[in-house]
């Protein structure tokens, strides 16, 4: 039988996926049937944790959900909250150290690298596996390859550092991002649309790491990003740590110093204590239990919810600070805001709901679940990109300042904090020195006075030059801020329109060369990966093709000969055997045993098809 | 500056992109920002109309309509819309467009001529006293309810000098008249009415917390 999807496209364009990668959980979806959609394979909730396993005999890791079954039995090897590492350096990230298992260490470019089982992973890798993992879900919910372009998701105050790693961890899944978009800005579209929004937005997005908020105007479609703030630093995760704290403090008299620094320890009490945080949504009171029988460790206390209210005070008083900013940075009141939309699992927390009800002065929306808004609007984003529609457009802005490091290590700003995007500006450089041919520069990102206190996104030199007499030289450089918020330098020298090449040495990233050095070293794990990815595939088709025989062959029975019959029901025996295997070449024989043994019924199906067509029946009612 | 599509011919109401057959059009130097919203350069714009222009031409030109069209084309929506967005920013700000006016007719930039016109001088000398003194005021104290007078007085002389400024640039001066000297001067007011009321905005915020 000719198992061929009835899936026609109305344009040429593939299909592009939302990929939210968040800190605790990742989430995919599409559009389809002219709406976004979270893909869900049968019996899966479509949330995809964000978690790592390395197996001690240095297996494959394993992602996913199965690795937070896992890590309550056994903490050791996992790794938690990878997006905390991306695109930053080793003195950012001390607080958050503990939700990894391994040895974090920075090679020479500030790039954070982690020694588990003996070999070395850049957060971007970690990504790139929990991403291969989001697209296999993808691929099982559609039955099918829906190809390999993306739309991924970041917090609106993402540096360009941040971007790039992100972009580079899809890259090494072997995915192609069309476009990065910032997190509360998806949300809006998905919110948007579902309400059929206009007036002026504000998007409240506490994730698991990260806290941004964003203002924007929504008009005809047109979904305008008039400022964005937020805090990298601030998330759930901050809230679990409250309570940590509060058993760490108990414990550490009975446990002493060096267990209370164990990882293990610390990863047991991180989890405890995210249970009781999601426990106290629900009820009045919770109860923070940590057991653990080797180190003999039984502790609980009970916490109550005005305990942890007063807990989460500091915490929730930063963001309604930051909301504080993005009103102020918009020329707008809080009277201004005709709708309050709420992002984010943290978003459940009643104290955080009761204080942004009471800053904004309106009850915010929770008509959409607040962890899949931003894979929904993701995929809007997608279905845009791919040509599905002209009637909405994205309009974002730069979430943070660029600019040049000065010899006295202030800042000059070149492109100012909520410029939409795309934008650019222009700066004119001279040489100093007869005959110079480079020019080198510092790109800073932030909204200080010192470059000390911004973050360094590159160091720029820029070569091929024309030698001239000193300060003759225009050498105009253009600074330009894309779509995805993202930076690219050029330069032309513009008495003779000579283009200058730029090398960049990024801060807490990857070089090209080493994506492509990573990329040609999963080649030689290639053979070994490409069969699995093969065999993955021939079971989910062959799962596909025995349900599809299955659903017509009662009916089709008395059509055919008894030679058949035995034959169909031999290949479906041989499929349902087949989901236990994992060589290609055998499963592959399955299949194609399948479809020759199954010809028969698809002739018998086609042809009372086309009788009952013409006796006016669907093939439903046959 | 171009004035016809380059692929079907038809007048251009914006060097940008040819709205009659959706080409983008290639600039071959930056344009004048009322060139790409189709304005006649001066002081005075119609925010709402610009807005109107800003949302048409973006769905005309953004990148996120030319995903499946070449490198080239993409890169060419990303430049022309970074060209859109620029133009509005500084059409929408009236300090911007002023100084924008100024320096095309070869008028002083703010770093040429930094004075300030005389009559002014001496009152922005009271003023200052005023800010030091709320800045180590108590909340409460009568030096903060003379600052937040301040803020008052400081808006409405903003919107004098600006009126004056428009004026002056209504009709346009002469290429290189020393009125450019005057209007700069004026804007240079401006400028330190701005800072003082961000000044006085901070202070309010401290107080606050």
């Amino acid at each position: 039988m000719a198992f061929f999807e009835l899936n026609v496209l109305n344009n040429a364009q593939e299909p592009i996926l939302g990929i939210d990668l968040g800190t605790t959980n990742s989430l995919v979806a599409i559009w389809r049937d002219g709406r976004p959609q979270v893909l869900k394979p049968e019996g899966h909730s479509g949330q995809i944790p964000s978690a790592l396993y390395f197996p001690e005999n240095g297996e494959q890791p394993i992602v996913g959900q199965a690795v937070r079954e896992r890590a309550l039995v056994d903490p050791v090897g996992t790794v938690f909250s990878v997006k905390r590492f991306m695109g930053r350096g080793l003195k950012d990230v001390q607080e958050e150290l503990s939700s990894v298992q391994f040895p974090a260490s920075e090679n020479e470019n500030g790039l954070i690298e982690f020694n588990i089982r003996g070999r070395m992973y850049t957060p971007q890798e970690l990504s790139a596996l929990i991403l291969m993992r989001v697209h296999d879900i993808a691929c099982k919910a559609l039955e099918g390859h829906p190809g390999q372009r993306i739309v991924i998701t970041v917090p609106a105050y993402f540096d360009d550092a941040q971007r790039q790693a992100t972009r580079d961890a899809a890259r090494l899944a072997g995915l192609e991002v069309v476009r990065i978009i910032n997190e509360p800005t998806a949300a809006s579209l998905a919110f948007g649309l579902d309400q059929k929004q206009q007036g002026t937005v504000a998007v409240y997005d506490l994730g698991g790491g990260t806290f941004d908020v964003s203002i924007l105007a929504i008009e005809d479609g047109v979904f305008r990003v008039l400022s964005t703030t937020g805090d990298t630093h601030l998330g759930g995760d901050d809230f679990d740590r409250a309570l940590m704290e509060l058993a760490y403090d108990d414990l550490l008299p009975q446990v002493g110093e060096e267990t209370a620094q164990d990882s293990a320890f610390l990863q047991a009490l991180r989890l405890s204590a995210e249970r009781t945080k999601i426990a106290l949504s629900q009820h009045l009171e919770a109860e923070y239990r940590i057991v653990i029988p080797e180190s003999d460790i039984r502790y609980h206390r009970e916490i109550k919810r005005s305990e942890f209210d007063a807990l989460s005070q500091p915490l929730i008083e930063k963001t309604l600070d930051s909301c504080r900013q993005a009103l102020s940075d918009a020329g707008l009141e809080t009277s201004d805001i005709d709708e309050v939309v709420l992002v984010g699992g943290s978003t459940r927390i009643p104290a955080v709901r009761e204080a942004v009800e009471k800053f904004f002065g309106r009850k915010p929306h929770m008509e959409l679940n607040p962890d899949e808004v931003v894979a929904l609007g993701a995929a809007v984003q997608g279905h845009i990109l791919s040509g599905g529609t002209r009637d909405i457009l994205l309009m974002d802005v730069v979430s943070l300042s660029l600019g040049l490091e000065t010899v006295g290590g202030g800042v000059d700003k070149v492109i100012v904090r909520n410029s939409p995007i795309p934008c650019q500006a222009t700066e004119t450089y001279t040489t100093n020195v007869d005959n110079q041919t480079g020019i080198k520069f510092t790109v800073i990102q932030g909204e200080r006075e010192l470059a000390g206190d911004c973050r360094t996104l590159g160091h720029f030199e820029l070569k091929g030059i024309p030698p001239m007499p000193a300060g003759l030289p225009r050498v105009a450089v253009r600074f330009q801020v894309d779509a995805n918020g993202m930076l690219s330098v050029t330069a032309k020298e513009q008495s003779t329109g000579i283009s200058a090449s730029i090398e960049v040495k990024p801060m807490h990233g990857l070089t090209d060369e080493e994506v492509e050095t990573m990329l040609m070293a999963s080649y030689d794990h290639a053979q070994a990966d490409f069969d699995n990815r093969r065999a993955a595939d021939l079971r989910v088709e062959i799962a596909r093709m025995c349900r599809a025989t299955r659903a017509h062959y009662e009916e089709a029975k008395p059509m055919l000969d008894r030679e058949t019959i035995e034959d169909i029901d031999d290949v479906l025996l041989a499929g349902d055997e087949a989901e236990k295997s994992n060589l290609p070449d055998e499963l592959q024989k399955v299949r194609d045993e399948i479809e020759r043994a199954t010809l028969p019924l698809a002739a018998v199906l086609m042809d009372a098809v086309a009788k009952s067509a013409m006796a006016g029946k669907t093939l439903d009612e046959l | 500056m171009k004035t016809n599509c380059s692929e079907c011919e038809a007048e251009l109401a914006t060097p940008l992109v040819c709205e009659a057959c959706g080409a983008l059009q290639v600039c071959a130097e930056s344009p004048t920002p009322f060139a790409v919203m189709g304005l006649e350069p001066g002081p005075v714009v119609d925010h709402a109309a610009l807005k109107k222009r800003l949302l048409e031409l973006s769905r005309a030109m953004h990148p996120d309509f030319f995903g499946g069209a070449s490198e080239e084309q993409q890169q060419l929506a990303i430049d022309n819309t970074a060209e859109l967005n620029s133009a509005f920013e500084l059409l929408s700000d009236d300090m911007a467009r002023a100084d924008w006016l100024v320096r095309s007719l070869g008028g002083p930039k703010e770093s040429d001529e930094r004075q300030m016109p005389q009559a002014f001088l001496i009152e922005v000398m009271e003023w200052n006293e005023l800010l030091e003194e709320a800045r180590d005021a108590e909340p409460g104290s009568k030096e903060h309810a003379a600052a937040h007078e301040l803020g008052a007085t400081l808006e409405n002389e903003r919107k004098t000098i600006m009126q004056a400024v428009r004026d002056a640039l209504t009709p346009l001066p002469e290429s290189g008249s020393t009125a450019l000297i005057d209007i700069r001067k004026q804007m240079n007011a401006v400028r330190y009415v701005d800072r003082a009321l961000a000044q006085l905005a901070e202070l309010a915020l401290e107080a606050n917390h």
